[in-house]
């Protein structure tokens, strides 16, 4: 074992003082030293880690997370579990923050135009620069931002208000229709907050809620505590109404494939049978009296019993909980579209109760594209002297149709805060880095009543000479002559959490550091929008289903956010490229999904690249043949095709918006996603897709994710079977016959584990409950932070080289676009078993793969020779082999290495430890202070980032450890575990299906 | 194996050899100045020297990455070809121990070439576990040594079991081999001048033919017969044990052990064939390697070939007849999946080609012979990648199935390896006798006293 294993360090949330931060945290200055610590700094511990809570800056979601620190460097992120939004989980995006701050793209400073490219300028140059066109600029000067809620937010409204400019906010992902349509509804400019666990049958009009829609994390955690079944027997049903099955429909029990854009039509048609059935419908009641359901069910490709049936199980099964359609169903008309789904919620009585309108303590408007389609127009006629940009990348997610980058050069003086380059910073005059989220100063309000801060964690990495833009304005508006009340932006955040009045005490140093401290801080909302009353229709918003452009005969081109790059800003890491999708498994290109129907219908096959033509504009990519769209329907990603977003996004895959128009919905000014039909035609060429899936989404007759009915939950007739087999066996045996030996007995009767001590050493077990897994992926990208799990690339991943330690394995057992009906995929989290009885311990020659004296299936890296026989003896096929030095990566991306975790070497075998590292640390610790290892210390990394909470570790032998108790679980099997005699360590829980599973599936 | 009336049961006559005397000198002759067609055979055999090391180099300086390995198929063209050369190896000691001991006595004409053989075919094998694994700098940890870490081998392990086996052959094979030749570099020390004279001279370890040397000779010569033929069964048993100690379905079988070495002596033998056709004609050895050889030789071909199917059709059946989807779907997979032109090579290489040989017109015709053995050869190398690579292709786990395409840099060691071991078998039929003087002798018609010629007394 190396020496890193053995190394102590200590879970220590160390409050961040203001004084600690500013040694560690925010200076700017070049401090490099050649000896460090000749004088130690307080705040660290050479082998301690050190832990900021800080908030997540990857989406508008909000997470909280705490960041591991070694030695001043950030290697981890974790949820924060204070935090209500994250809850202590963290998305797979939320972990590749990571390497947005050690990007090796990153500029090295800032830079100014001189030509084709840009030359470095200093600071001081630049800033006078900035200031010096700001102050000729006379007032025409335009702020196009992502959307901040907090004080930087606030900072560009004022900064826009002293330069008397104006500030536009622009997000690709946008929920502006459904802001609109709650202001039409109830007349309160929010978006709504949906509480899933208040409700028990789910229903979403393709709302993507467990990838990108509004907070992934929060509602995945949310969406498993209502679907999973609880301890009572009983379970949440989850309806998917779109025309995509989505990561978030494959988790759905039912799916009604509607025709594309046809939401409005299903939910008006619901609330108008359940308004029928007598609910109240208040100012809805003659709309929804007069509804035509057949011509709603028709225009949906429903039948009309099918609507109302789905209608009355939604109340009768409630409480209920219906979701707008996501972004990937932002059509001409999806302004009517989300209000027919709150009139929807509010007919079947969710309002209040699983639909919160709360007002939010600091007033924000959502982003639309409308506003910045009319910034284009005024930069286009030239009445914009100055244009900074910060947060947005309009030259790549808006459509080109859009001219942002025609109109955009027009400006005589553009600046990007970007702070590595982009498509928009490359047309800029001057790039001002801005520092990455984790080195910045900030807060977050993301709900009524829940504040967080944003603080470094290190100190800005040396090799990039970024300023934070907040410290960048304010020094501006400072040389302009305008004091926006703070010299610096921490000194800014902080005088507004003073404003907010949040301390209730006179002591705001102590709330500050408490604050920082713990990262959050809660407080009391009113709960006045429980009354939130329905308004009466407005007659400009209506509810047909929208036209699509193009030929009639063409496919309806669903363009959606990929839960991977979100709209593509995560696209430069190569964690998040090598990331399977959690609906194709495919990494580092786009792929185009058609139904096996239509892809035969025009004699395709997966692989074949086809040019996918709107009215639009074309895109050439290679098709990937998906049961989980409609036969009309074809579906491209976003996020691929970058061209100047650095050196891990440029080339892979296509951007889907070169087939949209630039348009905006009315009223609310969102972006029109769901806009054109499509044709395809091959191209003749064929790719590989770099999947890492090796059969056809099928187990071939394998236990290796069965299901249970929900009916037969507590029937427990597995010992019945058991028993036959017995029999058979005795007199011959022509079926294989379940091993002996629970997850729990170990080592077995004869079998010989060395120092294995079974009354003292723990036996280390996971449990996996599959019917809580949603498959978002989580989990893998946290273990390769952890574990420092490398990066393989494109063409490794083509000759089938990924080197993941977690897999999610997804099994299609019922997906069927034809009409309505259950869906069943199976997902299975797969990782090294930790068998009692591993394959691949006997075959090492050298000894590398062998059980510790606790129990745990290790492999030694350092005595490693790389026969490979242990991967091929191993039948969960969770091996994996560094074909080459796959850790040698750009600097400095390396300084996210988790250093008690070895960095491995070409030609050696690796696989998960359960953590090795994280068990010996809270054994160390334990030590010690002198007692035991409580159940719950030990928390791999997976189990802690998981939003569903599916993963539980601990020690089995314990009876009363969490692990030990859910194993006993009746849904409890082991993979393979009727193939063969391996006794893993990690049992799975049974899904629990609503309908009978296929036998098939077992 | 009579064939000619007028020999004695099991003896091969050489009607055309006349005397001792003219078996030194049509052997010895070999041994003289290489004519330009050695030159072409050994330009080639250097250059596929050149590229078989060149390629290993570079692959230890990038990385093992170069292969075309991957997950799920971590062995594939490298241990492939190293089943193959161990298979190769087998003839050898077969044909020169167990049918010593046994006293066939068609082997005396081509056991010479067996042995030479084996020793380069295990020379050639041996380097391909070093070749293939990941770390090769470290590849002496599957030696057990004493060392200051107190770490040792696993001895569970298969593949520690096949370090022993492998080196355990390639010393006894040596052993043997070089024992043998120690009467006929005699002979050729009594014919050489110069340089050679030397290289013989100390070589021949001052053999001198007189009886109590040729009294040690023989019970050293049957001792280490003795000693190499439970060799020829359970090498090849421990190499197929690297597969059927495994759990992969197509691996894990019973059946393994016998049908390893069946196989390994069915190509063996092939080879021996695919050697000796072209080495009777350059060489102008007809007289020496007669169709009754050839005739033994393809019918110890045809028994293994035999066996080597029965092994294949059991197989089938026992995956069916597990009745397990994992095993049954390994073979289906065989025979119908992406791998199909694999297997049916295999299958018609090794299990129908050589049906031909039941014809003695077929057994008869060397050419034939020549063609046959060529596709055994490949249909060998094909059942080693069947067995390696369809099976990992399509384990336990179908999220992990794979497939595998050998890389160019796998291309190049695979086929480099035929110009290592041409290299060292070239080298051999320029220095040592490339047929056994003083055995052959030993089957010809003693010299009659009448005769006036002086005879070769060796």
């Amino acid at each position: 074992m190396s020496g890193g294993i053995q190394r102590r360090d200590f879970l220590r949330v160390v409050g961040a003082s203001g004084a600690g931060a500013t040694m560690f945290g925010c200076s700017t200055e070049n401090v490099e030293k050649l000896i460090p610590y000749v004088v130690p700094p307080e705040e660290i511990t050479p082998g301690v880690a050190t832990w900021y809570a800080s908030v997540c800056g990857e989406c508008p979601a909000g997470c909280g997370i705490w960041v591991r620190t070694r030695e001043g460097r950030a290697v981890k992120i974790e949820g924060n579990p204070e935090h209500p939004v994250s809850g202590g989980a963290l998305c797979a995006r939320g972990h590749s923050s990571l390497q947005g701050l050690y990007n090796p793209d990153r500029l090295t400073g800032p830079m100014m135009r001189e030509g084709d490219g840009f030359a470095p300028v200093s600071w001081e140059d630049a800033e006078a620069q900035l200031v010096e066109r700001l102050g000729a600029a006379g007032g025409n000067v335009l702020l196009v931002t992502g959307s901040d809620g907090g004080a930087l937010g606030h900072l560009f409204d004022r900064f826009a208000e002293v330069t008397g400019g104006t500030r536009v906010e622009y997000e690709a992902l946008s929920e502006a229709p459904l802001r609109a349509a709650a202001r039409i509804a109830f007349g309160r400019d929010v978006v709504p907050a949906y509480d899933f666990e208040a409700a028990r049958f789910v229903l979403s009009f393709g709302a993507d809620f467990l990838e990108t829609w509004l907070s992934p994390t929060a509602y995945g955690r949310g969406f498993a505590r209502t679907s999973a079944i609880d301890p009572m027997g009983s379970k949440g049903r989850f309806v998917f109404v779109a025309p995509r099955l989505s990561l978030t429909g494959q988790n759905a029990d039912e799916w009604f494939p509607i025709r594309a854009g046809s939401e409005a039509s299903v939910a008006l048609a619901m609330a108008a049978v359940i308004a029928g059935d007598g609910a109240d419908a208040g100012p809805y009641a003659d709309l929804l009296a007069g509804f035509d359901l057949d011509a709603a069910a028709n225009a949906a490709g429903l039948s009309t019993e099918e609507i109302a049936d789905l209608a009355r199980r939604f109340v009768a099964e409630g409480p209920g909980l219906a979701l707008g359609p996501g972004v990937s169903g932002q059509h001409r008309g999806s302004t009517g579209a989300n209000l027919a789904v709150l009139v929807l919620n509010h007919v079947a009585g969710n309002i209040g109760r699983s639909v919160h309108l709360a007002l939010p303590d600091q007033a924000a408007a959502s982003p639309s594209y409308a506003s910045l389609e009319s910034a284009i127009g005024s930069m286009r006629a030239g009445e914009v002297s100055v244009a900074l940009v910060h947060g947005a990348n309009p030259a790549y997610s808006l459509p080109p149709a859009a001219g942002f980058a025609e109109a955009f050069g027009a400006v005589p003086f553009k600046v990007s805060f970007a702070s590595a380059l982009d498509e928009t910073a490359r047309l800029a005059d001057l790039v001002l880095p801005d520092t990455h989220p984790l080195e910045s100063w900030g807060d977050s309000h993301p709900r009524p009543g829940v504040h967080a801060l944003r603080q470094p964690v290190m100190r800005p990495v040396p090799l990039f000479d970024a300023r934070a833009t907040g410290d960048v304005l304010l020094s501006a508006a400072n040389t302009l002559g305008q004091d926006l009340g703070a010299g610096d932006f921490q000194g800014y955040v902080r005088a507004r959490w003073q404003e907010m009045g949040l301390a209730g005490g006179d002591d705001f140093d102590g709330f500050w550091r408490e604050a920082l401290r713990r990262g959050v801080v809660l407080s009391e909302t009113g709960e006045e929008e429980d009354a939130a009353a329905l308004l009466a229709p407005d007659p400009a918003v209506g509810f047909d289903v929208p036209s699509l452009d193009g030929d009639e005969d063409g496919l309806a081109l669903v363009v959606y956010p990929s839960s991977r790059f979100g709209d593509g800003r995560q696209a430069n890491r190569s964690w998040m490229q090598e990331l399977p999708d959690p609906v194709s498994k495919i990494t580092w290109h786009s792929w185009l999904e058609v139904h096996p129907a239509t892809a035969e219908r025009h004699g395709l096959r997966e692989g074949d690249v086809v040019r996918v033509s709107s009215p639009h504009g074309q895109v050439e990519l290679p098709v990937w043949p998906y049961a989980g769209v409609r036969e009309d329907v074809a579906a491209v990603a976003m996020g691929g095709g970058h061209t100047g977003y650095g050196r891990f996004a440029d080339g892979n895959g296509v951007n889907p918006m070169a087939l949209l128009p630039a348009e905006s919905e009315e009223p609310s000014g969102g972006m029109v996603h769901l806009a054109t039909r499509v044709a395809v035609e091959a191209t003749g060429e064929w790719r590989k897709l770099a999947s890492i899936h090796g059969s056809g989404h099928t187990q071939e007759d394998r236990n290796i994710a069965p299901a249970v009915a929900l009916a037969d939950v507590g029937q427990a007739e597995d010992e019945h079977d058991e028993h036959a087999l017995y029999e058979l066996q005795e007199v011959g045996g022509f079926v294989s016959v379940p091993a002996d030996g629970e997850p729990g007995d170990f080592p077995l009767p004869g079998a010989r584990h060395g120092e294995y001590d079974p009354e003292t050493t723990p036996r280390w077990a996971m449990a996996i409950d599959l019917d809580k897994c949603t498959g978002c992926s989580a989990c893998v990208t946290a273990c390769q932070a952890e574990n420092n799990v490398p990066v393989v690339g494109e063409q490794e991943l083509l000759m089938g080289r990924d080197i993941q330690w977690m897999r999610i394995e997804n099994y299609f057992e019922t997906v069927d676009a034809s009409h309505v009906g259950p869906v069943d995929v199976r997902f299975t989290p797969m990782l090294c078993q930790h068998c009692g009885n591993a394959p691949c311990e006997p075959v090492c020659p050298v000894f590398a793969a062998y059980h510790t004296p606790d129990g745990l299936n290790a492999q030694v890296y350092n005595r490693c020779v790389g026969t490979r026989y242990c991967a091929n003896n191993c039948p969960y096929k969770v091996r994996v082999f560094n074909w080459y030095e796959y850790s040698d990566v750009p600097e400095p991306l390396n300084w996210q290495y988790n250093p008690d975790v070895t960095v491995r070497g070409e030609g050696v075998m690796e696989k998960c430890t359960f953590c090795v590292q994280r068990i010996r640390d809270a054994e160390n610790h334990a030590v010690l202070e002198g007692r035991t290892v409580p159940d719950g210390e030990v928390v791999t990394a997976c189990q802690q980032s998981c939003p569903a909470e599916a993963i539980v570790f601990g020690n089995i032998r314990d009876p009363n450890s969490r692990v030990a108790q859910i194993t006993a679980s009746e849904r409890s099997y082991r993979v393979l575990d009727d193939l063969i005699n391996t006794q893993p360590a990690v049992t799975y829980q049974r899904k629990v299906t609503f309908h009978e599973p296929a036998a098939a599936g077992h | 194996m009579a064939t000619a009336t007028e020999a004695p049961r099991g003896a091969v006559a050489h009607p055309d050899v006349g005397s001792y005397q003219q078996v030194n000198e049509d052997v010895l002759k070999i041994l003289g100045r290489p004519g330009r067609g050695w030159w072409i055979l050994f330009g080639l055999a250097s250059l596929g020297l050149a590229v078989f090391a060149g390629s290993w180099a570079n692959q230890i300086i990038n990385g093992i990455g170069l292969s075309g390995l991957n997950s799920p198929i971590g062995w594939g063209a490298y241990i492939t070809t190293f089943v193959f050369w161990v298979g190769i190896a087998h003839s050898g000691t077969l044909i020169s121990a167990i049918l010593f001991l046994f006293r066939a006595p068609w082997r005396q004409a081509v056991y010479r070439l067996a042995e030479a053989m084996t020793v380069f075919a295990v020379m050639t094998a041996g380097l391909f576990p070093l070749i293939h694994v990941g770390r090769v700098w470290h590849a002496y940890w599957l030696i057990p040594y004493p060392n200051s870490r107190f770490l040792w081998p696993n001895f569970k392990s298969p593949l520690v079991w096949d370090v022993f086996a492998v080196t355990t052959y390639f010393t006894v094979s040596a052993v043997f081999f070089y024992l043998g030749t120690i009467p006929d570099l005699a002979a050729a020390r009594d014919q050489a001048r110069g340089l050679r004279k030397k290289f013989y001279s100390v070589v021949s370890l001052g053999w001198r033919g007189t009886d109590s040397e040729w009294h040690h000779f023989g019970k050293a010569y049957i001792f280490l017969a003795a000693l190499a033929t439970p060799l020829v069964l359970s090498v090849h048993s421990v190499v197929s044990w690297d597969f059927a100690m495994g759990i992969v379905p197509g691996w894990h079988a019973t059946i393994f052990a016998p049908y390893f070495v069946a196989g390994a002596i069915f190509s063996g033998v092939a080879m021996v064939i695919t050697l000796a056709v072209p080495m009777r004609k350059f060489f102008g050895l007809e007289a020496y390697l007669t169709n009754k050889h050839f005739d033994a030789l393809a019918k110890l071909c045809l028994l293994t070939s035999l066996i080597v199917l029965y092994a294949y059709l059991t197989e089938f059946f026992m995956a069916w007849y597990s009745g397990e989807p994992p095993e049954r779907g390994v073979f289906w997979n065989r025979v119908f999946g992406p791998y199909w032109w694999a297997t049916w090579t295999m299958l018609v290489c090794n299990g129908m080609v050589p049906i031909l040989l039941w014809f003695k017109r077929v057994r008869r015709s060397i050419a034939a012979l020549f063609v046959i053995s060529i596709f055994v050869n490949i249909g060998m190398w094909f059942e080693r990648f069947v067995i390696i690579v369809t099976s990992l292709s399509h384990e336990y786990e179908p999220f992990a199935w794979g497939m595998y395409r050998p890389s160019i840099t796998e291309m190049g060691i695979v086929l480099g390896s035929f110009g290592w071991f041409c290299f060292w078998f070239l080298l051999f039929t320029r220095l040592l006798p490339p047929v056994a003087i003083a055995e052959l002798k030993e089957v010809l018609p003693a010299p009659l006293r009448s005769r006036a010629r002086k005879e070769a007394v060796r």
